[in-house]
């Protein structure tokens, strides 16, 4: 605060003297600004005025009210049917990233020897372009030559192979696995980040008290990570319902094939109807903003739920 | 307990190794071969796969994909330090509301706008460009957000008040004196711009329709679908656009760690 205080009168003083420091600070924010109005704000706001006509992009634009939004609601199934899909693979895929994720970083960050080494591995599947992860998936989980079905058939777990890819439950399980095996790597760097931050008397004092491993873990170190654990909560749940890049690799870059949603659209996300509606099935250009903007509405709506679960309640931030 | 806790650990890792691993020997094989059995060990065929992914558009691609991501690096490190510069380090009317506004835009999910986006860059002339997959960096919120958090705890105050007696100029403090403390949070911001424009696959994938500009995941993901379904010339491809993401981490991964822990964790 008195950093603060010497900072203000020390622009004034300068600002005798020159026009330019009083201005500076709007300057510096200005290309900011700027650049989100024109290639952020200015879209969205397009695309909220595109949801209410009906336009395919080349003819003329029909304004329809909130009919776009009425169809989208009440006549197309298959957008609750994304929706829920969407939600499934979430549930699968959070709560295991963040357990999971917790506990290598609180191993991995204990470790003397090799600690980089661990790290840097985990990390690998972050940085390997999601395009990869779809092939690999999609050869690992092949019916007839995929390296699970055939592990599991030699130990003889299993007397044939599964349709991994073409079941219901299944796929959804896969794409989950394979946000989990992607996201790992990131939710264990934000909590290792954390962990460095907490002030080794911490511990000192918890080990003086008698405090041990499983207890000071349980007690001290996830409270102290709470905000950033609200952080990754928050921001999965953003991500999460934007997904699509795993569903549509699985299915859609592997065979080449444009089949859409995975066997009968148990693979279909909210994204995924999106862009298939606007760009690739379709050109419906209204319709798609408007599925763009319900699933704005439930990305608010679901990140102030999830921030209100896990955020601290005495902690008045 | 011990025990048990390394032996997570290994598993963990070996999952984490092992679909990469398979991406690296799939790349060393015969196409036909990868569907006989499950190939462990590196086969003979890498000079032949990297032949198939060279006379294929490949060597430009991998030019437009680094253009790309150079470029979103520079331009969203600029607008980012400049705002991060700004509302961390100055005492100005409207502060307060310019960091409110930079933690709202930081909900506001991108896929929302992206017909309006693609209709904006047709209109701009940028149609079938590399434009709109590098422009859409320019302002990005997270990078803003970072910086801020970064240079409230790492640039102390009383140097600027230094330089600002000393006649430096507002933008010769930026660049030479505010610059190179926060190197370590421009290069943990730089690694993941870096690596989320070069693995970006939807923007791409919807606005850009030439092979000719084509970046490296949409590309990879229609190699070969023309004469055959080259896989294993595939997994070299994406073995080698995997790799230098593996370089720049591995380089930076001691100030990778740190920058995370000043810049995104105090939030």
């Amino acid at each position: 605060m008195q950093a603060n205080q010497q900072a203000r009168t020390s622009t004034g003083m300068l600002g005798r003297r020159r026009w330019g420091p009083l201005a500076w600070p709007y300057l510096f924010a200005l290309p900011f600004v700027l650049a989100y109005a024109a290639f952020q704000l200015y879209p969205v706001v397009y695309s909220f005025i595109l949801s209410l006509h009906d336009w395919n992009g080349i003819g003329a634009k029909t304004y329809i009210g909130f009919r776009n939004y009425e169809d989208l609601l009440t006549r197309d199934p298959l957008f609750f049917k994304s929706l829920s899909n969407t939600l499934i693979m979430m549930l699968m895929s959070i709560p295991a990233t963040l357990i999971v994720g917790v506990l290598l970083a609180y191993w991995t960050f204990q470790l003397n020897k090799g600690r980089k080494l661990f790290q840097t591995v985990n990390f690998l599947p972050y940085i390997t372009t999601p395009v990869a992860i779809g092939f690999i998936f999609s050869y690992l989980f092949d019916w007839q030559t995929g390296l699970i079905n055939l592990v599991l058939l030699k130990f003889g777990w299993l007397t044939e192979g599964i349709y991994w890819l073409q079941g219901e439950w299944t796929s959804r399980m896969i794409i989950a696995l394979m946000v989990v095996w992607r996201n790992l790597g990131y939710f264990m760097v934000i909590y290792i980040a954390g962990m460095t931050a907490i002030p080794q008397d911490v511990y000192e004092a918890a080990k003086i008290d008698g405090s041990t491993g499983f207890h000071t873990f349980t007690r001290i170190t996830m409270p102290l990570l709470r905000n950033i654990t609200v952080f990754l909560v928050v921001t999965s749940v953003i991500n999460g319902l934007q997904l699509f890049d795993e569903p549509k690799l699985l299915y859609g870059g592997w065979s080449g094939s444009a089949q859409v949603g995975g066997p009968d659209n148990t693979a279909l996300t909210v994204i995924w109807k999106f862009v298939d509606d606007s760009f690739i099935s379709n050109t419906r250009f209204g319709y798609s903003s408007a599925i763009a903007y319900s699933l704005f509405v439930l990305i608010v709506l679901f990140s102030i739920i999830s921030y209100k679960i896990t955020a601290p309640k005495e902690d008045g931030r | 307990m011990r025990a048990l806790k390394w032996i997570c650990l290994i598993v963990l890792s070996v999952l984490s190794l092992f679909p990469f691993y398979i991406m690296l020997v799939m790349g060393t094989h015969y196409n036909e071969d990868l569907f006989k059995g499950i190939p462990l060990l590196p086969g003979s065929y890498v000079a032949e796969n990297l032949r198939t992914v060279f006379e294929s558009n490949f060597a430009r691609v991998y030019g437009n994909s680094l253009l790309v991501s150079v470029g979103a690096v520079l331009l969203a490190l600029l607008t980012s330090t400049t705002i991060g510069y700004a509302v961390a380090k100055f005492n100005f009317k409207g502060r307060r509301a310019l960091q409110w506004f930079v933690v709202v835009t930081m909900m506001v999910p991108t896929q929302v706008g992206l017909i309006g986006y693609i209709i904006e860059m047709r209109q701009l002339g940028f149609g079938n460009t590399l434009w709109p997959v590098i422009l859409t960096w320019a302002a990005f919120p997270f990078g803003a957000f970072f910086m801020i958090q970064f240079m409230r705890d790492s640039v102390p105050n009383d140097l600027l008040e230094c330089a600002r007696i000393d006649g430096c100029s507002e933008p010769g403090i930026l660049f030479r004196i505010v610059m190179p403390i926060i190197k370590p949070g421009l290069a943990t911001l730089s690694t993941l711009v870096f690596i989320w424009s070069w693995n970006n696959y939807l923007l791409p994938l919807v606005t850009i329709n030439n092979s000719h500009w084509y970046t490296l995941p949409v590309f990879i993901s229609n190699l070969g679908i023309v004469h055959r379904t080259d896989y294993a010339a595939r997994m070299a491809a994406l073995a080698m656009t995997t790799i230098p993401l593996l370089i720049l981490f591995l380089l930076g991964s001691r100030t990778f760690m740190k920058g995370m822990t000043a810049g995104a964790v105090k939030g």
